[in-house]
């Protein structure tokens, strides 16, 4: 059916599918805050840590079972988001009116802010835990790596379970954007702050929940890929953290689905890069990727006159 | 009693004073409208109450409680709701969301019946329910500001400019909502530049000039007032 190179390649693809839903995991909850609030939050690859983190110790200590382990995680997830946020963002938040929240000032001082605390807690961890890759309990790790063999392509059941994750993920989102109260809170707050005001949102417990959201789904994506790849370090949330951003910035900055997309995209050039170019070069594609958007795309690929989230 | 008391009514933007003390009143079944030209504070004064801004000094008492420096949503659940200036709809939401939006303060129940109401005040709403807001006419849209600020089934409707950029079959229209809305029951503060509508609506006016209230009584004796007639009721407004 098909030659030796084909299927390589379609292998390939299969994986630089896999990769770019790893980045899009990420890229949803970067995504979803800067949506909402206008501004780059820089600690999200160290929730993505701490999610992975905190599994492991799980792990280590209760050995629970996948969705105990999948609900502690999101748990972590969540309480680190609204830590964050209260820690970062809040303190930047003291006026209400329309000016200062999406202003200049609130957008630098809190990308330094979240920048300073995503360094106080990735040293913190090495400080506790060193700063080298974290043993993975064998019957975890194994549980990611089991061939499925699909015809004549092979991939690992981590492979699945990511995919599955980030279904489920987009899939919750999308359902609590467009159905629920706190959902319609976060696109009001997104769209328009002075307008939610009016209509009587309470806008700080909004950003606390879409802190939350998209920081319970960082720490999940950051415990699959960690124990898939098994790459459980200090500094893990730093390269997918700026994939992620270079897919948000593809996608428009505040669409969900192109940041998905985009993110996916990068994930499938990244492999076929490593086709023609060598292992080395996958990682320039992304930064490629990011001065021609800001070039020729300078509202992202799907950013124009659409809904903000 | 009022139901609506405001004394001493500051509000600063930076070094700015944009309210120098402002004393209001408004009592259970009334409507009252603010006049005055533009920048003299009358859409500030109508944030404040709806606790955009924080006011820096003065009180501001609804239904005998102090509502000064609460959170919007606090003063929302409490029964102010605001059409506000320039409309403020989600555009890229559907009507149905943005009226669902404008009851995010009320319970399951009490949103069917309050949709139910405004759907029959506006049935354009309903014809539109699921398009985008965004895509409705002027008029629409400013039918659907003020369907959305019902929505939350205020005890105090405030009106910001409702009749700016419509057409003028379309301005009456919106005058004679503002009378159903106080028939049913609302009272409604309201600020326009159509001063003559305002003033063949309202029951009380008040005169805003610098931040302050430089002229207050029945609307009836103000549209007669020699002043009022040379300040906003020249021959460029009219319905």
């Amino acid at each position: 059916m098909f030659d030796r190179f084909d299927i390589f390649f379609v292998q390939q693809l299969v994986n630089g599918f896999s990769v770019g839903l790893v980045y899009a995991l990420v890229a949803i909850g970067f995504t979803l805050i800067f949506g909402v609030l206008n501004v780059v939050n820089f600690a999200h690859g160290e929730i993505y840590m701490i999610g992975a983190y905190a599994g492991l110790l799980a792990i280590l200590v209760l050995a629970p079972p996948w969705v105990a382990l999948l609900l502690l995680v999101l748990a972590a997830g969540i309480a680190a988001g609204i830590a964050l946020e209260r820690a970062a963002f809040k303190p930047f938040r003291r006026f209400r009116d329309e000016a200062s929240l999406k202003s200049k000032a609130m957008r630098e001082s809190t990308l330094l802010s979240s920048l300073a605390i995503s360094i106080v807690v990735r040293e913190s961890v090495e400080k506790i835990f060193g700063a080298d890759m974290q043993a993975i309990p064998r019957a975890y790790a194994d549980a990611m790596q089991e061939p499925i063999s699909l015809g004549e392509l092979a991939v690992a059941s981590g492979q699945i379970a990511i995919l599955a994750a980030a279904v489920v993920m987009f899939a919750t989102l999308q359902w609590i954007l467009k159905r629920t109260d706190i959902g319609l809170s976060i696109r009001a707050v997104a769209a328009n702050p002075l307008g939610a005001q009016y209509v009587g949102v309470h806008v700080d417990r909004t950003v606390i929940a879409t802190f939350a959201i998209g920081s319970g789904m960082g720490a999940v994506a950051g415990l699959l890929i960690g124990l898939y790849q098994g790459t459980i370090f200090p500094a893990m949330g730093f390269a997918p953290g700026v994939k992620a951003f270079v897919a948000m910035v593809m996608g428009g900055l505040n669409s969900i689905p192109g940041a998905v997309l985009c993110a996916i995209v990068l994930g499938l050039a990244e492999a076929v890069a490593t086709e023609f170019f060598g292992q080395g070069w996958a990682d320039l594609v992304a930064y490629v990727f990011l001065v021609l958007t800001l070039v020729f795309f300078p509202t992202g690929l799907f950013g124009a006159g659409r809904e903000r989230v | 009693m009022s139901l609506l008391a405001v004394r001493g009514l500051v509000v600063r933007m930076g070094a700015l004073e944009i309210l120098r003390g402002v004393d209001l009143d408004l009592a259970a079944g009334e409507i009252v409208t603010v006049l005055g030209s533009n920048g003299v504070g009358k859409t500030t004064l109508m944030r404040a109450i709806s606790g955009v801004y924080r006011p820096a000094r003065g009180s501001i008492q609804f239904a005998g409680e102090e509502i000064a420096g609460l959170a919007s949503h606090a003063i929302v659940a409490r029964g102010i709701a605001q059409a506000p200036e320039g409309r403020q709809i989600f555009g890229a939401m559907t009507v149905a969301e943005n009226l669902r939006l404008g009851a995010a303060v009320t319970r399951g129940a009490d949103r069917a019946a309050s949709l139910d109401r405004v759907l029959s005040l506006f049935p354009v709403l309903r014809e539109r329910y699921h398009q985008r807001a965004g895509s409705l006419s002027g008029g629409e849209q400013q039918m659907l500001c003020i369907g959305r600020a019902l929505m939350a089934q205020p005890k105090l409707l405030l009106m910001d400019e409702p009749s700016l950029g419509l057409a003028p079959k379309l301005v009456r229209q919106v005058f004679g909502l503002i009378a159903a809305i106080r028939a049913a029951g609302t009272p409604v503060l309201l600020v326009e530049q159509n001063a003559k509508a305002a003033l063949a609506i309202a029951d009380r006016a008040y005169v805003m000039d610098g931040g302050r209230i430089v002229l207050a009584g029945e609307a009836a004796a103000l549209a007669r007032d020699q002043r009022v007639r040379a300040a906003y009721l020249g021959g460029h407004v009219g319905v």
